[in-house]
């Protein structure tokens, strides 16, 4: 595999770039740096007023109400990760070398799945979860007790249908990289002498890595702003950080304040991954050697 | 025949109802150079997965060592396989890779070190290479980590299947060179497979030709070149000629042979010059291309010749290399004459060609 280096100045480069760096100076950067502008103003009378001023701020880190918020955005996004990876390693994986006859199949349903809107799919789950739905009704065929699960509107609830909604991306994400492994590999770890279950650390996993860091960091960041799901599942009893900047934006019309969140919440979430990143970079001395 | 490390009798392999192998046997000795060759599709690697205990054989018995193979897994038999495409393992470093067979063993790691260096050493590996990954070094260079990986551990049996066919000529003919001289080094008996049998014929102590699921012939390289059974081999080895003959076999092997497309009288040729599987349809008479040459004044009687008219030439350097159309053959001769400055004959030009039959080899389809 050759990679070519090229300068910055190189005019190729700029122009096949420039399309791209527009598009997100454009819809990304300059909204952004709209969003950091708007927190150093008031308001008053809910109006506007255009200043340079802290308040906004001092009231972010003073109130330790926000912050419990924030940092249950995050660990729910965490948690969303963990579990949408441990499901889809192993769809991934069957799909990748056991279904290969119904592959097509499989994925168009997953896809059909995926592409039907969320709102539906959301609603959906209350039949399941509810305390008279589909799950409690087949729990006490198999004998358990009625009501034995009570998760909806509770975290729990809202964590169920986060997952239902995300896990598709680390699938595609780890069938892709799945499905790249030479069989030629397993093949050769066998003959030096490992067993499958050393062959699957030794290689499938290690050679999975990308399909696993895309996955989580699409599965994180989309969940740092899960909105329809703590509010139709959650019940808004413990109400996540894209609702706690709704609130600010809409109910108190206070747009510096949910603007300042905003930052909050992308400087952690940024700041989560890098952590992420520098740990697995610590682990993989091939992804330390290619950053270098 | 030295003692045998690999006894196949019979292997029969089914995939469905499709048959790969049609009951092989093969016996490889210790420390000796074996090549499966064949052309694609006739089970020479089929046969390789079942010794690498890669495939599970369908009626047949398999003993390595004097050890029943059946049920035995790749990883607790005593070979070892590089692989076509090399299948090294791209996340892990050069030392990594070499080393990986030795880790399994739980090996002392500073054990590992010494040997993994004494295999880079071995194949002539630069030590810097070793914390570098697959992708970082040359097609060359990534065929002797693989190589290194497969002996580390020290197996009876090596397994290569066609481990060079993506090499560039030069290299492939410099490796070929290092991987006799690594044989004879290390004393491992090899088994190679390949579509080439010019590379099995360079290498090989003894070569097993294979033909769609069947074997052929197993011999020497020089059983193969100069007394091959039947015309499938002889045409595999390279550019030859059939001429069709009829034949009156006698009582001690030797045969007396005939042919309309030729003046000459009938040719008697001793038995080491007939094949032992000798049919009685599709006879015909292997005649090399360099034993043909041009009619040049008298011609002695037991010459065969031939009349026709030159269809091209190659000038190939250290000879030249005439192709003849002669009425009732199919092919053009082809013959090998020594370069001269001074060429021969020109293409259209009506030409007289003899040989000697009695040198040549009788055989059938």
């Amino acid at each position: 595999m050759n990679i070519e280096h090229k300068t910055w100045k190189d005019p190729v480069l700029i122009a096949v770039v420039a399309p791209l760096a527009i598009v997100m100076l454009v819809f990304f950067l300059v909204p952004l740096a709209m969003t950091a502008v708007l927190t150093f103003q008031t308001t008053q009378y809910y109006r506007l007023v255009w200043t340079w001023d802290l308040k906004v701020w001092t009231e972010v880190f003073s109130k330790p109400h926000y912050w419990t918020i924030i940092g249950r955005t995050i660990v729910m996004a965490i948690v969303c990760v963990v579990l949408c990876l441990l499901i889809a390693f192993p769809t991934a994986y069957a799909l990748a070398t056991r279904l290969k006859s119904y592959n097509t199949q499989i994925q168009i349903m997953i896809v059909f799945a995926f592409l039907t809107d969320a709102v539906l799919k959301t609603f959906g789950w209350i039949l399941v979860l509810d305390r008279n739905g589909v799950a409690n009704w087949m729990l006490g065929t198999v004998g358990f007790a009625p009501d034995s699960l009570d998760i909806l509107f509770s975290p729990a609830g809202a964590m169920v249908g986060m997952v239902y909604n995300l896990v598709v991306y680390p699938m595609f994400t780890l069938y892709l990289s799945l499905v790249r492994i030479d069989r030629d590999l397993l093949l050769a770890a066998y003959d030096s002498g490992a067993s499958r279950l050393r062959t699957f650390f030794e290689v499938t996993l290690p050679l999975s890595r990308p399909g696993l860091y895309s996955g989580g960091v699409l599965v994180f960041v989309l969940s740092l702003g899960a909105f329809l799901e703590p509010k139709v599942l959650g019940g808004g009893t413990s109400p996540l950080a894209s609702e706690l900047i709704r609130q600010s934006f809409e109910t108190r019309v206070n747009w510096p304040l949910g603007a300042a969140l905003t930052i909050v919440l992308i400087s952690v979430g940024a700041l989560t991954l890098a952590l992420a990143g520098l740990l697995a970079m610590k682990r993989s001395p091939a992804l330390r050697r290619r950053a270098a | 025949m030295p003692v045998p490390i690999i006894e196949a009798l019979n292997i029969v392999k089914d995939y469905g109802s499709a048959r790969a192998l049609h009951g092989v046997s093969l016996e490889v000795g210790e420390g000796e150079f074996v090549a499966l060759v064949g052309p694609s599709g006739c089970g020479k690697t089929t046969l390789l997965k079942i010794l690498a205990g890669f495939e599970e054989l369908t009626e047949g018995r398999l003993e390595i060592q004097g050890r029943d193979m059946l049920g035995v897994p790749a990883a607790s038999r005593p070979t070892r396989m590089v692989f076509q495409k090399l299948a090294l393992f791209p996340h892990k470093t050069v030392a990594e890779n070499i080393g990986f067979p030795l880790k399994l063993k739980k090996m002392d790691r500073t054990e590992i070190d010494e040997r993994v260096r004494a295999m880079i050493d071995l194949m002539h590996l630069k030590p810097e290479y070793l914390d570098r990954y697959p992708a970082q070094l040359s097609g060359g260079e990534q065929q002797r980590v693989a190589l290194a990986r497969a002996l580390v551990s020290r197996p009876s049996v090596l397994l290569l299947d066609e481990p060079m066919s993506a090499l560039d000529a030069k290299l492939k003919k410099s490796l070929q060179a290092e991987l006799k001289k690594l044989h004879r080094e290390i004393g491992t008996s090899f088994v190679l497979v390949t579509h080439d049998l010019e590379e099995a014929m360079m290498l090989a102590d003894r070569i097993c030709v294979m033909q769609a699921g069947h074997v052929i012939q197993i011999g020497t390289p020089a059983d193969i070149y100069y007394r091959p059974a039947n015309t499938f081999v002889a045409g595999f080895i390279g550019e030859t000629n059939f001429l069709p003959v009829s034949v009156v076999r006698e009582s001690d092997g030797a045969a007396t042979v005939t042919s309309p497309l030729v003046t000459g009288s009938p040719a008697r040729l001793k038995g080491e010059h007939v094949s032992a599987h000798l049919a009685s349809s599709g006879t015909a008479l292997l005649v090399r291309p360099e034993t043909i040459g041009f009619v040049e004044g008298d011609v002695s009687p037991d010459q065969w010749v031939m009349t026709g008219t030159v269809d091209e030439y190659f000038i190939k350097g250290s000879s030249t290399q005439y192709r003849v159309r002669v009425d009732g053959l199919a092919a053009p001769v082809v013959m090998d004459l020594p370069g001269s400055i001074v060429l021969p004959a020109e293409v259209g030009q009506s030409v007289g060609i003899c040989f000697d039959p009695a040198s040549a080899f009788l055989l059938s389809e």
